[in-house]
């Protein structure tokens, strides 16, 4: 007895102690920030994360091939991470003492800004020779944090709206605008749903979707200065809007009736299926789309009170670990300039961040475009992106909308009911930048 | 070693009664096969020294700061444990819906893996085959289970197409908030295989000569179950309880993957302690945070652990022991 009671208590403690040491395992070289393991002598050898899958590694890799043709001295191990486990890998390796030298970063830039692991760019920026307002335009400072930029804009591109040609055609609704209000956008979901079998559109329950609307309405999530503003006026009505789309007005499916499409089909599955008639996504749908047989266009999102859209994209940083910043930032000036720009859209995968390109014809006609598409759309929505909070407590601030706004996307409660609690949680979470 | 050298001569100072004639060979042997133990052992030793009570230590010392993971960490004392326990109604809505999964989730692996065990002691064609159907399911990742089953509890998916047929309307099960939480209990059962198996090599184990002498009084079969075979396979309905306790404690590839993703389940309903954990660790980079959260939790294991060890007196029976 007294050995089995030893025996399976060891058990248990040794059970928890796994649990406990996947925690602080990473704790073990934490120390040793100095010395990225990563990089060697003052030469060019950089080592490079980034998300994503395929296409994303055939695409930096031709870039980064461009750029060692053009900078021998330079060398880049690019490391590819599921996007799923991005974050959790590159957190890893930093606190492990092998961060990356250039890291890809987007809406959780701050994460790291806010906890001093990138390097402040502006001068470096300005020593390799970039112009961030005449390469990026607006979006050239997107990635910063207390005045200070962290990150080169790398992929840049406007959530759009695709819509599908045959139903619209149907109906006699003409191609959505940029100059449609939110009135004209119902009553055309209106017509497009046919109850239980085609929905007018997939819906807006995705921070990037409600939040172009919130903007639209001239609210803003968090305000000048720093502090959460989820439950203003403007931001609920946004919210409500959105709700009644599902609930009032049944042109967007159900959580049941996207379930029912398939594990996992969100509104792109469901869009590609044709059961859907409208929906708002970013350029990545493109390639799948392509492959689908229904006939469908991109268009510039609608309007509110103003013109706002999501931006989607992602830039390069380099980690204060870096032993080379100059190096990296060459590197990044190269990666960033047209050339390998221009890969980023040769190979399908994105929208490039850099202007000029953005402009040209590999863009508005990609060689690998199998169907007309209008990729002007892109060019024509980026006036509209507005500017989103990057915190750093992006991630928190991201669970309690999904938890708080659940309730109203199933109609169980009133957004104003909703965001109150949501920004008394915000209000918890957030500390406003001092 | 220090130790070690001193330790041998000590003992083979108490030996010399029993064997005068030989103590220096006596005592060489004792070290060598003392130092052959220590050799097998330290890969386990080590393992344990480095990987688990390092850790271990520092996630204590963790525990009582402030980490990010990126930062240096400060000292805040015991706030991580007050805020969690006063202030934070996630960490106990996750402790809650932990322990309902847990009371639900092991006693009924536990009756089923009995049932199906007893089953396959029967003298039933093809019973190997049984037995391998039933243990497959444990080969199966646990993710690509997760999937598969979010297809089934579809609302309007197999499951529920079954249940009408029956005339019974199936409910949302991921995405309503009674439901998703025996929806999780519902996976949790697929793996029952390995508590059958378990229990199944026990049950050939016991004595025929207990079941003849029973029969030999007249016992029913199903009196012989009670009174011979579940008496018997205590010690092993315990280690499955122990295990079983300690795994639901910790369940978190079933939560993650049946109620993360395009359509989401309710949190409130379906959040356990370990994705709680994983999002403070690794989504907010609260690591001092998470780390306290990990130390509730094994004290909370430890808590039924030992409630178990402590009733287990009264109802678990070891043959070799005398009572």
């Amino acid at each position: 007895m007294t050995i089995d009671r030893a025996r399976v208590t060891r058990r248990g403690f040794l059970g928890l102690g796994a649990a406990a040491g996947i925690i602080t395992l990473t704790a073990c070289g934490s120390d040793s920030d100095g010395d990225s393991g990563s990089s060697s002598s003052g030469g060019g050898k950089l080592v490079m994360t980034v998300w994503g899958g395929e296409t994303d590694k055939t695409a930096y890799q031709k870039r980064i091939d461009l750029l060692v043709k053009k900078y021998p001295d330079i060398s880049i191990t690019l490391q590819l991470i599921p996007s799923e486990t991005y974050e959790q890998k590159v957190q890893t390796m930093i606190a492990g003492g092998s961060g990356p030298d250039i890291m890809q970063v987007a809406e959780n830039v701050n994460v790291y800004s806010s906890k001093n692991q990138l390097s402040p760019l502006d001068d470096l920026a300005k020593g390799a020779g970039i112009d961030l307002e005449q390469r990026f335009g607006p979006i050239g400072s997107l990635y910063s944090y207390k005045d200070k930029v962290y990150a080169i804009p790398d992929r840049s591109g406007a959530m759009i709206v695709y819509y599908n040609k045959t139903l619209f055609a149907a109906k006699g609704i003409q191609p959505p605008t940029a100059d449609w209000t939110w009135d004209t956008t119902l009553s055309a979901f209106k017509e497009l749903t046919v109850p239980g079998k085609q929905w007018g559109f997939a819906g807006a329950g995705w921070w990037a979707q409600w939040w172009s609307l919130a903007y639209q309405n001239g609210g803003k999530i968090i305000d000048d200065s720093g502090k959460p503003a989820a439950n203003s006026d403007p931001v609920i009505e946004a919210v409500q809007w959105a709700g009644d789309l599902v609930n009032k007005h049944g042109v967007v499916p159900t959580q049941k009736q996207f379930a029912d499409f398939g594990a996992d089909v969100g509104g792109d599955g469901a869009f590609a299926q044709g059961k859907i008639a409208v929906n708002a996504t970013g350029f990545w749908a493109i390639s799948g789309l392509l492959k689908s047989n229904i006939e469908w266009d991109i268009a510039p999102l609608w309007r509110g009170k103003q013109q706002a859209v999501t931006a989607f994209g992602s830039g390069l940083a380099v980690s204060r670990t870096a032993k080379n910043p100059e190096a990296a930032l060459k590197a990044i000036e190269f990666l960033t300039a047209p050339d390998a720009q221009k890969v980023i859209i040769e190979t399908g995968q994105d929208v490039p961040a850099n202007l000029d390109v953005q402009k040209s014809d590999a863009f508005l006609k990609p060689t690998w475009m199998t169907k007309p598409v209008d990729m002007d759309v892109f060019g024509e929505s980026s006036s509209f992106i507005y500017r989103a909070p990057f915190i750093p407590e992006w991630n928190e601030m991201q669970k309690a909308f999904e938890n708080g706004l659940n309730n109203v996307w199933i109609g169980k409660e009133d957004a104003r009911t909703a965001l109150n609690a949501i920004q008394k949680r915000l209000e918890t979470i957030i500390k406003p930048a001092g | 070693m220090t130790n070690l050298a001193e330790a041998a001569p000590a003992r083979a100072g108490a030996a010399p009664e029993r064997t005068p004639a030989r103590p220096a060979a006596l005592r060489k042997r004792r070290r060598r096969e003392a130092l052959w133990f220590y050799l097998f052992a330290s890969p386990w030793i080590i393992g344990f020294l480095v990987f688990l009570f390092g850790p271990m230590v520092a996630s204590i010392y963790l525990s009582l700061t402030d980490w990010d993971s990126f930062t240096t960490p400060n000292f805040v004392g015991l706030d991580n444990y007050r805020q969690l326990l006063t202030d934070d109604p996630v960490f106990w809505i996750a402790l809650k819906n932990t322990i309902y999964y847990s009371a639900v989730s092991v006693p009924l692996g536990l009756l089923l893996g009995l049932w199906l065990a007893n089953l396959l002691n029967k003298q039933v064609r093809a019973r190997k085959l049984f037995r391998t159907l039933i243990y497959l399911p444990t080969l199966v990742p646990l993710v690509a289970a997760a999937m598969v089953f979010k297809m089934v509890l579809a609302p309007s998916g197999p499951l529920n197409d079954v249940l009408g047929l029956a005339g019974i309307p199936g409910p949302t099960w991921l995405l309503d908030p009674t439901w998703v939480k025996p929806s999780l209990i519902l996976l949790s059962v697929w793996g029952v295989g390995s508590a059958t198996v378990l229990l199944l090599a026990a049950m050939k184990g016991i004595p025929r000569e207990l079941y003849e002498a029973a029969e030999v009084d007249g016992a029913s079969p199903t009196r012989q179950f009670w009174s011979i075979t579940v008496p018997q396979l205590t010690p092993i309905i315990f280690f499955n309880l122990v295990m079983g306790l300690i795994g639901a404690f910790q369940v978190f590839s079933q939560v993650y993957v049946l109620t993360r993703g395009q359509t989401q389940a309710p949190e409130e309903a379906s959040i356990t302690l370990v994705p709680f954990l994983f999002d403070q660790a690794f989504a907010f980079y609260h690591m001092g945070y998470a780390s306290a959260i990990s130390w509730l939790l094994f004290l909370v294991i430890l808590g039924f652990t030992l409630i178990a060890f402590r009733t287990a007196r009264k109802w678990v029976f070891y043959e070799t022991e005398v009572k």
